[in-house]
């Protein structure tokens, strides 16, 4: 089976590493095994063992195989060892193979290993082994040998998995995931540069923070009963304002945040309960994953989601929900950082891909909503942003209703208009856009009828015995720029830039002020290149946002909260000098 | 087994040529090519436009045609009568040109309009009707009944709508076909004509 590979080499490796019982740090390696499967060789290390550069061959006749490579490159960053140029992640590769489906034990490597119907033995006390290698050293060399012998038990896992898997693993693509795994760990080495004075402060007062933004936010609200939001005085509230909330099938109102995000863009007064109820259920302070030098970090899981995009943990990586936190990301001394993102990027993807002149023209415009109302003659040709905001935002809001799949009736609910303006607008948006209609609905169609999708690089959706078509017709915009911002990704960490987080449609880069102007542009040029290699030839816009140390990032959407805590903070400080004086 | 500790080679070092020319790896999104998809029409119904409709009646002359037809009023059902058993009946027939007709919601439909009697008696309902279906093969219009006038109003979009995608792959007679389906009179055993001359 392995004679398939033309690779001289085929090393499967596992490391052991953990991070100064500290989550954030940058990872330390405690073991490695690698096995050549071609000769037999085997290379077992311990720490203190390792040397400067790997053991065995990573040049292009290698090929370098793991399961969630990111890990491994970690420590290979970590030792300052180069990268292996061939890289196949079987992690990656059992999720292509399965995403969308239903796995009978997960997506780890036991997972796969009990999909293909192998022997899992060796990788069954993983968690003991896990604890032992996570509490750190030093260990006895019982405690050595049984960690050592525990990585050797992944690596002929490895061995075990991969003549399982290689007949459908499209080598060439495949490869080209594991690329973004050698990005992937270079984003998790760097980190996201935070205040950590801030964080400090914020989680020393937290508690009473909460307290207070309970106090000072539902004044205008009275929902809450102490610190529990009460469902039906919230009812009472949208009765009392006239606000259509959306409602589940048991007829009880929707109360996800997605509900309250959504409402929030039609009736801004729900959005400072949004921000409160996050900040009250969501936002765990201390899981804030921030390493001794100041960097945040966690591990991307990269492919984790179906659309093959990184799903990092919500509350250890600091682009999770609570857009006011990040407010805390802050260059160091003689640093900046730049957020670099894809212009109206699902739009662009499907005019692209879709082949629709009238999209592309709209995509081109600079101002695809207003040339939409354009082309659809709600607005004159010379109307600009200033003079048909309103209509232009009906037609935004249209557009970002069409690629979540959204019916009249949400639509209708996300504007505050009638069900009958929404059906217009969606109307205006089919007729206006044919082609890419008729693309969408067949890119349905083939799911429905083949039972897959793929992408311009392979990254497949299966279609379960439960498909969702509005994630079907939302899945080659999505996962199309999924495969964009990896490609962009591999091109910039490979070209040195310093790229902090990959976040959804844009990356934060970190430089010194002497080199940022010139990384920014490097790394557009990589996101543009990414655009016409994914997009064959058209390319996608990109907008850089600088901050300077010593000023701090700051996300429009959560500016005032981030203010009303900052503030809230100053009253905490003062309160205790003032108290602290009076008992001096 | 061996087992190795020592440091091989240098190893090649880490290069960014690896991907000479991605662009060859990549897939076609062309789905319309794959999917090989064609919208089925199951239903096409016989009626006048809703009142709420604004419709386009197809302009090519193909897409219409004269027809015999029974309309059996307590059910309002419309059964479409062979020539040759047309002559046969002829008190209990009328004649009527079926447009093909869509809608904004594209719901494509057959509208029947009826043609003036054999003694060119020409009734303003009809004749309005006619009018408004000619008016319909170039701008979106809608058809509403104006009891005072006796005669169908009719309101034409003033707005710049596009005009309608017309289903490909079908031709009149598939729609006719699709539209009367069990509901052609063909034999004067039809249990319509039985019915007509009372023997059922």
């Amino acid at each position: 089976m392995l004679d398939a590979l033309p690779f001289r080499h085929v090393i499967p490796v596992d490391f052991e590493f953990e991070f100064g019982g500290q989550d954030g740090e940058q990872p330390r390696s405690v073991c490695m095994v690698a096995k050549d499967l071609r000769t037999g060789q085997e290379w077992r290390l311990s720490r203190g063992e390792f040397g400067s550069l790997p053991p065995f061959p990573i040049g292009p006749d290698s090929l370098f195989v793991a399961y969630y490579a990111s890990a491994e490159l970690g420590c290979f960053k970590a030792l300052g060892w180069p990268m292996p140029l061939n890289v196949l992640d079987l992690f990656v590769e059992f999720r292509n193979r399965t995403n969308g489906l239903t796995t009978p034990a997960g997506s780890g490597l036991v997972g796969a290993l009990t999909y293909f119907g192998l022997d899992n033995i060796g990788t069954i006390e993983k968690d003991d082994m896990r604890s032992l290698v996570l509490r750190g050293g030093p260990w006895s060399q019982g405690e050595s040998d049984a960690i050592l012998e525990y990585c050797a038990g992944d690596v002929a896992a490895l061995e075990r998995l991969l003549p399982a898997m290689l007949p459908r693993i499209d080598l060439p693509r495949a490869l080209l995931r594991g690329r973004y795994m050698k990005a992937a760990a270079a984003m998790e080495w760097n980190g996201v540069p935070i205040d950590t004075d801030t964080l400090a402060l914020l989680r020393k007062n937290w508690t009473h923070i909460q307290d207070q933004l309970i106090v000072e936010i539902d004044a205008n609200y009275g929902v809450f009963d102490g610190r529990t939001f009460k469902a039906e005085r919230w009812e009472r509230y949208l009765v009392a304002h006239g606000i259509p909330w959306p409602r589940l099938d048991s007829g009880r109102l929707d109360l996800k945040d997605d509900a309250f995000r959504q409402m929030a863009k039609a009736y801004p007064q729900v959005s400072p309960m949004r921000e409160l109820r996050s900040a009250l259920s969501d936002l765990r302070l201390n899981d804030l994953a921030v390493g001794s030098d100041g960097r945040n970090r966690t591990i991307l899981s990269a492919f984790r989601s179906r659309t093959g995009r990184n799903q990092p943990s919500n509350t250890k990586y600091i682009f999770g929900p609570s857009v006011w936190l990040r407010s805390l990301i802050k260059p160091p001394l003689g640093y900046g950082v730049a957020y670099v993102d894809w212009s109206q990027q699902e739009f662009g993807i499907a005019a692209a891909l879709s082949g629709d002149r009238a999209m592309q023209t709209a995509y081109l415009s600079g101002d695809p909503y207003l040339e939409f109302a354009k082309q659809a003659n709600a607005v004159p040709r010379n109307a600009t942003k200033e003079t048909h905001g309103p209509t232009r935002e009906l037609f935004k809001q249209c557009v970002l209703a069409t690629q979540y799949g959204m019916e009249a009736e949400s639509l209708a609910g996300r504007i505050g208009q009638p069900p009958v303006l929404a059906r217009d607008l969606l109307r205006a948006n089919r007729e206006t856009y044919r082609v890419f209609w008729r693309w969408s609905d067949a890119a349905v169609d083939q799911a429905m009828l083949k039972g897959w999708l793929h992408t311009a690089f392979g990254w497949c959706i299966h279609v379960d015995e439960n498909p969702n078509p509005r994630s079907l017709r939302n899945f080659p915009m999505q996962a199309n720029a999924a495969e964009m911002l990896r490609l962009a990704c591999c091109l910039a960490t490979e070209r040195g830039v310093e790229v902090c987080a990959p976040v959804h449609d844009a990356v934060l880069i970190c430089a010194t002020l002497d080199r940022l102007e010139a990384d920014i542009k490097r790394m557009r040029a990589a996101m543009a290149e990414a655009s016409r290699i994914i997009l064959a030839g058209f390319e996608l816009r990109t907008e850089a946002t600088r901050v300077r140390y010593p000023d701090r990032f700051s996300d429009a959407r959560g500016k005032a909260m981030w203010d009303h805590v900052i503030e809230l903070i100053g009253k905490c400080s003062t309160a205790k000098t003032v108290k602290e004086e009076t008992a001096a | 087994m061996a087992k190795e500790k020592l440091q091989p080679d240098k190893p090649i070092a880490e290069t960014t040529d690896q991907f000479p020319d991605i662009g060859a790896l990549r897939l076609s999104q062309e789905f319309l090519q794959t999917a090989g998809v064609k919208k089925i029409l199951m239903t096409v119904p016989v009626r006048r436009p809703l009142k709420q409709d604004f419709v386009r009646v197809h302009p090519a002359p193909e897409f219409r045609e004269a027809f015999a037809v029974i309309e059996l009023k307590p059910d309002n059902e419309r059964y479409l009568i062979m020539p040759q058993i047309a002559t046969a009946v002829p008190r209990e027939i009328v004649t009527e040109m079926f447009y093909t007709t869509i809608n904004r919601q594209r719901v494509v439909f057959l509208w029947p309009v009826r043609l003036p009697a054999s003694d060119g008696r020409v009734i303003e309902w009809h004749r309005s009707a006619q009018e408004a279906a000619e008016r319909a093969m170039h701008r979106w219009i809608r058809v509403q009944s104006n009891r005072n006038l006796s005669a169908y109003e009719i309101a034409e979009a003033t707005g710049t709508i596009p005009d309608p995608e017309w289903p490909p792959e079908y031709t009149f007679h598939d729609l006719l076909r699709i539209a009367f389906r069990d509901r052609i009179i063909s034999s004067f055993d039809h249990p319509v004509l039985k019915q007509l001359r009372g023997e059922c």
